[in-house]
């Protein structure tokens, strides 16, 4: 079997999160809303119209750029992108070609336990196009509608040099990618809702001297779909090579239902979008000291948080990365620290329970009615066995729920502190007090008998001990009256 | 004359424009469309080596708008333009060669 050189590019487009378009006033909150109602004569491209541009925009593309480690050009100049498409009314996108916001830059996140540099070759900024419905209760034969809310929401666009060489490294990177823009509040990077797209460019060679034909892959959704699609492309190109036929260049669609990706034929002859600097808007020239005040608004960003996650906390890397992977976990995370400087037990409980209410409850930790404080206080009961693990599970659940002091939410649902290890010690004595034959199983060598000295301890204590300090105890206890 | 841009050319330009022509139309455009490259030949005889591409004639910082959104309330003026709407769309005819981004 030939050994294969893998090549990955990837071109992701973000929805920048700000309340206006890029070039007209009208709202971006298009989710739900009714078609057509978030337009005026800019984003639906009628003649005479002329578009002024959202500092916002610009700003958070340049806030973009800076994470990703990118040279600022000293002027950003619009372009034209000329096409013909029902979603796009003018005619053409406002775009950007030869000046892009950044260029050169760089981002490193971890693969397959290791660290990984992907070069960015730019990011530039632009407006998004329209959405088209083909079905509909009434929808003319043989038409489309077309809605242009989404039409001009301004568009971060992210473009990697070909580094990446893995499906994996190319999920990797996508999700440092979202995690990157969600934390400097650039984007939602929501990929089932469309604000985060991603397009790869594959190609695979026998050598790794040069690069095989570039396939580029699109409609992608998810990024498990991206994970699947490449994998598929870049099995497909294996095995057309090994057959000795060739690649051939082109577009190709990633089909969801049937697991492959499928030729775009009839594509319009070579793109030709005969780009041309966009006579309507004047180039903007970017001032180092608002580069400088930008860069001022850049937070800690999740790799130097991870790192750091790991060093002072000593957690490992997967910890770390779990915890730092969305910013307000990793908040929530060192806001409990503040109060209850003991890492290992505060991450434990984060990774386990914490973690697992917000998948069941399908909620972000903001969203939850969970607090810093209420967190501690339940952790440092069970620290010093107030309360068993198994109670503050309950009581956790609760707390994300209806939130509320843990004290008030025992005395909501009836559970009584096990206040001391003497209380416990005492139960413990009368359980094997009232149970001489379990006793003398036990001492002969039956283990079972101890589990039921433990259940017996458990229910006089309505469940609410720690079975692990019951056991302890009972041993003590029983090793002590031999 | 030798021709600058070719017929080939010119019909794909056109194509791209989705402009259609009669094709004495057509020869007609090229000839024109020559005769204008053939003008921007006697400009290629400036000396322009350290002058810079001109694409905007103002150096002003151009005007910005702020991130409030406003309403506009004239869509159903549009609407009225239409030839065909349908539950608040545009309807247009099918359009399949590309998928939907
Ligand atoms: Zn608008």
């Amino acid at each position: 079997m030939a050994d294969f050189y893998v090549t990955i590019g990837l071109e992701v487009h973000c929805q920048l999160l700000t309340r206006t378009k890029m070039f007209c006033q009208c709202g971006t909150d298009y989710i739900g809303k009714a078609p057509n109602t978030l337009v005026c004569p800019v984003c639906m491209g009628i003649p005479g119209s002329l578009p002024v541009l959202n500092e916002k925009a610009l700003e958070l593309a340049i806030k973009t750029a800076l994470a990703f480690r990118c040279e600022i050009l000293p002027q950003v100049v619009f372009h034209r992108k000329n096409y013909f498409y029902p979603d796009l009314p003018k005619g053409y996108q406002i775009s950007q070609y030869n000046f892009p916001v950044g260029v050169n830059g760089f981002v490193e996140f971890f693969t397959q336990g290791t660290k990984k540099r992907v070069r960015i070759k730019r990011v530039h900024v632009e407006e998004d196009a329209g959405k088209l419905i083909h079905e509909g209760l009434g929808l003319p034969p043989n038409s489309s509608g077309v809605d242009f809310n989404r039409c001009g929401i301004p568009l971060v666009e992210i473009v990697t040099e070909p580094d990446i060489h893995s499906p994996e490294e190319a999920r990797d990177y996508l999700v440092m990618l979202r995690s990157m823009v969600r934390y400097i509040g650039a984007s939602d990077g929501n990929m089932e809702e469309g604000s985060l797209r991603c397009d790869a460019n594959v190609s695979v060679s026998p050598s790794p001297l040069e690069l095989g034909t570039k396939v580029e892959v699109k409609n992608m959704n998810s990024f498990r779909s991206v994970f699947r699609a490449l994998h598929y492309e870049i099995e497909r190109q294996k095995r057309v090579l090994l057959e000795g036929g060739m690649v051939i260049q082109e577009t190709r669609h990633w089909d969801e239902r049937e697991g492959m990706t499928v030729s775009a034929r009839g594509k319009e002859e070579a793109e030709d979008y005969r780009y041309f600097p966009d006579p309507d808007l004047l180039p903007v020239a970017i001032k180092p000291e608002d580069v400088e005040e930008i860069e001022k608004t850049l937070p800690e960003l999740p790799l130097e948080r991870r790192e750091r996650f790991m060093t002072e906390y000593e957690l490992t890397e997967s910890e770390a990365g779990i915890l730092t992977q969305e910013k307000d976990i990793a908040d929530f995370f060192e806001a409990c620290l503040r109060e209850f400087r003991k890492p290992r037990l505060v991450c434990n409980w984060m990774l386990t329970e914490v973690l697992k209410n917000l998948n069941e409850l399908n909620i972000d930790i903001m969203q939850s009615k969970i607090t810093p404080g209420s967190l501690v206080e339940l952790i440092k009961m069970v620290d010093k066995k107030e309360i068993s693990g198994t109670i503050a599970k309950d009581i956790l659940e609760e707390m994300f729920v209806s939130g509320g002091k843990v004290k008030e939410i025992m005395a909501r649902k009836g559970i009584s502190f096990i206040t001391s290890e003497k209380e416990l010690e005492r139960i413990a004595r009368e359980a094997i007090e009232k149970n001489p034959q379990s006793v003398a199983d036990y001492l002969s060598g039956k283990e079972k008998a101890l589990h039921f000295l433990i259940g017996q301890v458990m229910k006089m204590t309505r469940g609410q001990a720690d079975p692990e300090t019951v056991k302890s105890l009972l041993l003590k206890e029983l090793s002590s009256g031999e | 004359m030798g021709e600058k841009i070719s017929l080939e050319e010119l019909k794909k330009v056109a194509q791209l424009a989705k402009l259609q022509f009669e094709e004495g139309e057509l020869m007609r455009f090229f000839q024109d469309v020559n005769e204008i490259v053939a003008h921007f030949e006697k400009l290629d005889q400036l000396d322009l080596r350290d002058v810079s591409p001109t694409s905007h004639i103002s150096w002003s910082q151009p005007p910005v708008h702020a991130d409030d959104p406003t309403e506009w309330k004239g869509e159903e003026k549009v609407f009225q333009h239409a030839p065909v709407v349908w539950n608040r769309y545009f309807v247009v005819p099918r359009v399949v060669e590309k998928e939907e981004r």
